[in-house]
């Protein structure tokens, strides 16, 4: 055959081939609204959960296909982006809020204040508050959790404790003076947050492009961290590590430690392990900061990416508001431990009404529904390199607790780093709780 | 009698190197057929109790194996047809044309061989996303079609052939591509099928990319779908253990029956 | 039939390649492009997907990306991240440690090959038993050495029931081995590979020298070292080299088996390029330490080359 047939068919059978390949991915339902939603890590414990939800959505909603992919939270923001720049984005995407703020910073995700319409009541404050930014809501809300206070009764009494801390003063004064009384430890915060525990106390790392944590106020705070330590109140394990939630369990578990600040789930393994410890515990709230913000929170939302639109988005929402109503989230939440976004759900008795032979761990869910209004997910944003940055600071105030450096040295030199890191940069910057 | 136990000895030494090679086979396949008892007891769990094929079963009822298995057929096919295509339409000219700037070309492509490729699936992830083809099967094939390795194995194999068939077909007034098409590729069969049982198995075995690429499971090959396998059911390893088995003897039953092939394709790649 | 025909047809018949050819101007930028359109498909693939992300990702190291923005110039920061990690610095010891590896694979390969290269009957069967591992998909091999790692597994079954151990041996959660028994998996799977390309290497040894030799009365391990080893140095540069840039590669075995744990004992340097890229959306630090990786690679490879070229008498 000639030259230009035979190349002809050539060029044929490869794009029929590559067609092939393509097309062979791709369902081909063209009349039902294909709906993909991706969870993060919840296979296989909520297998049986969504295999039921999507069920139930796709019989009383017969021309929506839905799909879902659950995707290994370590690789959910690479693999997120990555679909979202090769416009093959799902509808829906389960996302904490730090992830979702910076999506949303970069235009990645759409406002959906208008697809939530008057639902957006049907959640609470603290949940929708969370997903807003620039004043628009970025999310439907999907569940929470909330550090509570378990406190050894026990030791509280050796130690002549008659009253329940409710400030981090008074937490830290308590726990010097149990280590003077009973020789245990006090408690552990998450120094290796520091960054979390200054935003709470409203303390504010970044002001108008320079950082402020040097100020006499945080100067004082971390002084108070530094007198607690030195009092022996703080326990040492692991204090200043990112995640000192193992060792604190431990501590508590073993009798060593008075107040343990962990969510709800915490109280189970001490239940489980340690039942002499459990039959003493009571709980509190975790104490105030200064800005009246329950700590501990940690929304998980479903976000919409942009490009979503039309008949896609529309079927998404009402999916969306589905998977979010006050059924689906109490059932989600008694599976998970942790608690739901809505209202009603929130109100449910299974929160709010005790047994009588209650144990610490069912007040710790009652007390926790009860903060539900109030919770917040606590975060830095709007800080470039911040990764680095926060570390500069940490290594400063460790060695300003731990006696090494004088606590004013120490947080003038990482506030000098931070200057100098951030002054070249145009636009400004603000560290702050979101509002 | 020295000769004898000589050989004996050296065949109680290949012995117990080759049982060092394969026990982790043996036992995973004793796993996968034995029912009962103690997964990691020894020796006993060297010997399947109450053999059965329940545990296969089971892995195709539990996890969408047969889907797995379906696209690393899917994407071997399509890998190894395009891999011969790629480099052998690229080897052509190598072998047989004068042209300028050949020299230049073969720098380009040994020089490939020196890069750190294997760092190259970062940047990949990045372009396969802005080109659109990641969670695709033709984002996990197109990057791996064209290698330095199956362009000089094709290479060599076209340097073989006589010219004067060449000559003749260009005289009877054939074009290149029927040259090509009807001659070079049907006498360079060996050499083609050396490239397409090499390509095949590597590809069946890929993990590293297809894993990078490729987010939804149910697009998966078999070699990342095992893991996620692994991750589902921690606790029933005899399960896992039929999955493995499956994953592996595809590839196995290719190899013992061309063997040749993969050691003559290593001596190629040599020179 | 017109004169001017017949004169064509005849000019046809002697010249044959003639009849068909275009002018010539025409003819030789088709000819000279043709190649090209050959190469073209090939040539194209290389660029996109082998040439490119060397350069491109030379380039992003230099600078802050997140994929929806443009990427933004921040010199040598990444670079200073990395000096600032000290998991950075406890993948790049462990990728030089992996190197021990390399004369344990190397020797085991010419061992295997030296035995194997013979005719006695069944050898086929025990070549490709050592070749198994090499054709097993490295995700199943991780899943099988897991169950020979873990604590309760069989490894420590075998060692516990020959009394050889008390306690169960932590293979892949004591840090200080953990490194170590994913090496042994890297040299399990290489092993073969390696003895495929010494036995190619020990047939092309010409017979002569070797019968040479034995008549002179050189006993075997004389022959071994005096004649085959000398013949043999191509090869095992070759192979080490292979060998010691694959070495410093050295990424899925630590993404199946430990994913760098524990506490970042098995972080190699690549593999550190992955977590940064793949798991910490952090691409242009992971490129960073890839192209740390890269000059370190080079450097040993030179170091290779040095030591090991056959040094002219």
């Amino acid at each position: 055959m000639s030259r230009a047939a035979a190349l002809l068919r050539l060029i044929g059978m490869l794009l029929l081939a590559a067609v092939t390949v393509c097309g062979c991915a791709r369902t081909s339902a063209a009349d039902k609204v294909h709906i993909e939603f991706w969870t993060m890590s919840l296979k296989p414990k909520f297998t049986p959960y969504f295999k039921a939800l999507v069920a139930q959505y796709e019989a009383s909603h017969p021309d929506v296909e839905l799909e879902w992919v659950d995707v290994p939270w370590d690789t959910l923001q690479t693999k997120l982006t990555a679909a979202i720049v090769a416009g093959s984005a799902p509808a829906l995407v389960q996302l904490n809020v730090p992830w979702a703020y910076d999506y949303a910073l970069y235009g990645a995700l759409r406002p959906i204040d208008d697809l939530l319409g008057a639902d957006r009541s049907a959640y609470t404050e603290g949940a929708i508050a969370d997903l807003t930014f620039n004043g628009h809501v970025y999310g439907f809300p999907h569940y929470n959790s909330v550090n509570v206070m378990a406190y050894n009764t026990a030791l509280f009494r050796s130690a002549g404790i008659t009253r329940v801390p409710t400030t981090r003063d008074e937490q830290l004064a308590v726990a010097s003076q149990i280590k003077a009384r009973t020789g245990q430890y006090g408690f552990s915060p998450a120094l290796g947050k520091i960054a979390g525990l200054m935003l709470e106390e409203g303390l504010p790392l970044v002001e108008n492009g320079k950082a402020v944590f040097n100020s006499p106020a945080h100067v004082a705070f971390v002084t108070k961290l530094a007198d607690a330590y030195k009092a022996g109140g703080l326990l040492k394990d692991k204090l200043f590590s990112e995640d000192n939630y193992p060792a604190s369990i431990d501590a508590y578990k073993s009798g060593r430690m008075a107040m343990l600040e962990a969510p709800p789930s915490a109280l189970t393994r001490v239940r489980d392990d340690a039942a002499d410890i459990y039959a003493v515990t009571d709980v509190a709230p975790v104490p105030i900061g200064a800005r009246g913000i329950a700590a501990g929170g940690w929304l998980f939302h479903f976000a919409m990416p942009k490009g979503t639109d039309g008949a896609v988005a529309r079927e998404a929402a009402a999916f969306a508001k589905f998977l979010t109503n006050d059924v689906n989230q109490l059932a989600f939440a008694k599976l998970a431990g942790a608690f739901p976004t809505s209202r009603k759900a929130v109100a449910d008795p299974h929160f709010q009404r005790l047994r009588t032979d209650a144990g610490a761990y069912d007040k710790a869910m009652a007390l926790g529904a009860q903060r539900m209004d109030v919770v917040r997910t606590l975060y830095v944003s709007g800080v470039p390199g911040f990764e680095r940055l926060n570390k500069r600071l940490q290594d400063a105030v460790e060695a300003a607790i731990i006696g090494r450096k004088d606590v004013k040295t120490a947080l003038d030199d990482a506030a000098a780093f931070w200057n100098g890191k951030l002054a070249p940069l145009a636009r400004p910057t603000q560290a702050a709780i979101r509002p | 009698m020295a000769f004898y136990v000589r050989t004996a000895l050296h065949y109680a030494l290949l012995t117990a190197i080759a049982l060092l090679c394969v026990f982790p086979f043996l036992w995973t396949l004793s796993t996968a057929i034995g029912t009962e008892g103690n997964v990691f007891s020894f020796p006993s769990s060297f010997v399947p109790h109450r053999p059965s094929l329940a545990n296969f079963i089971e892995v195709f009822r539990v996890i969408d194996l047969g889907r797995y298995y379906w696209n690393s057929i899917w994407i071997t096919f399509w890998t190894v047809a395009w891999t011969v295509l790629v480099c052998s339409l690229a080897a052509y000219p190598l072998a047989r044309y004068r042209f300028r700037g050949r020299g230049l070309v073969f720098t380009v492509i040994i020089a490939t061989l020196m890069l750190p490729t294997e760092v190259n699936f970062l940047v990949n992830f990045i372009t396969s996303a802005q080109l659109r083809l990641v969670n695709t099967h033709l984002g996990v094939i197109l990057p791996t079609l064209a290698g330095a390795i199956g362009i000089f194995m094709m290479k060599n194999a076209f340097e073989e052939i006589p010219q004067d068939l060449l000559d003749a077909a260009r005289v009877d007034g054939g074009s290149e591509l029927y040259i090509f098409f009807r001659i070079m590729l049907p006498l360079a069969l060996p050499q083609i099928a050396a490239l397409v049982i090499l390509t095949a198995v590597t590809t069946w075995n890929n993990f590293l990319w297809p894993s990078v690429v490729l987010t939804k499971s149910d697009l998966m090959p078999l070699a990342v779908g095992i893991l996620e396998l692994s991750g589902t059911f921690g606790s029933s390893t005899r399960v896992i253990a039929a999955g493995a088995v499956l994953t592996i003897a595809p590839a196995l039953l290719v190899f013992f029956l061309t063997q040749r092939f993969f050691m003559r394709g290593m001596e190629g790649a040599i020179k | 039939m017109t004169p001017r025909a017949g004169i064509d047809a005849a000019s046809a018949d002697r010249q044959p390649w003639r009849a068909r050819a275009a002018p010539a101007s025409r003819r030789l930028s088709r000819r000279a492009v043709r190649p090209w359109l050959f190469l073209a498909p090939a040539l194209l693939l290389l660029a996109l997907f082998t040439f490119w992300p060397v350069l491109w990702g030379s380039y992003l190291a230099f600078t802050e990306y997140n994929f929806l923005t443009p990427p933004r110039f921040v010199g040598l920061a990444n670079f200073e991240d990395l000096i600032e990690d000290p998991v950075f610095f406890i993948s790049l010891k462990n990728s030089l440690l992996y190197l021990l590896i390399v004369p344990a694979i190397q020797l085991g390969a010419i061992v295997l090959a030296v035995l194997v290269n013979n005719t006695l009957p069944g050898i086929k069967l025990f070549r490709a038993a050592f070749y198994v591992p090499v054709v097993t998909s490295v995700s199943v091999v991780g899943i099988m050495w897991g169950w020979m790692y873990n604590e309760q597994g069989l490894i420590n079954a075998v060692l516990q029931g020959l009394h050889i151990v008390n306690d169960p041996v932590g293979w892949l959660s004591d840090d200080r081995l953990a490194l170590f028994s994913v090496m042994v998996v890297t040299l399990w799977r290489g092993l073969g590979w390696y003895m495929v390309l010494y036995l190619a290497a020990l047939q092309a040894i010409p017979k002569d020298l070797e019968e040479a030799a034995r008549l002179d009365g050189a006993t075997r391990w004389q022959r071994f070292w005096r004649v085959t080893v000398p013949m043999l140095m191509p090869t095992i540069l070759l192979c080490t080299v292979l060998s010691t840039l694959s070495a410093m590669k050295v990424l899925e075995e630590v993404l199946i088996m430990t994913k760098g744990g524990p506490v970042s004992s098995t972080y190699t340097g690549l593999y550190y390029a992955y977590d940064q890229g793949i798991r910490a959306f952090n691409f242009p630090r992971a490129l960073a330490a890839s192209l740390v990786v890269s000059v370190f690679c080079v450097a040993v490879a030179w170091l290779n080359f040095r030591f090991l070229r056959p040094r002219h008498r």
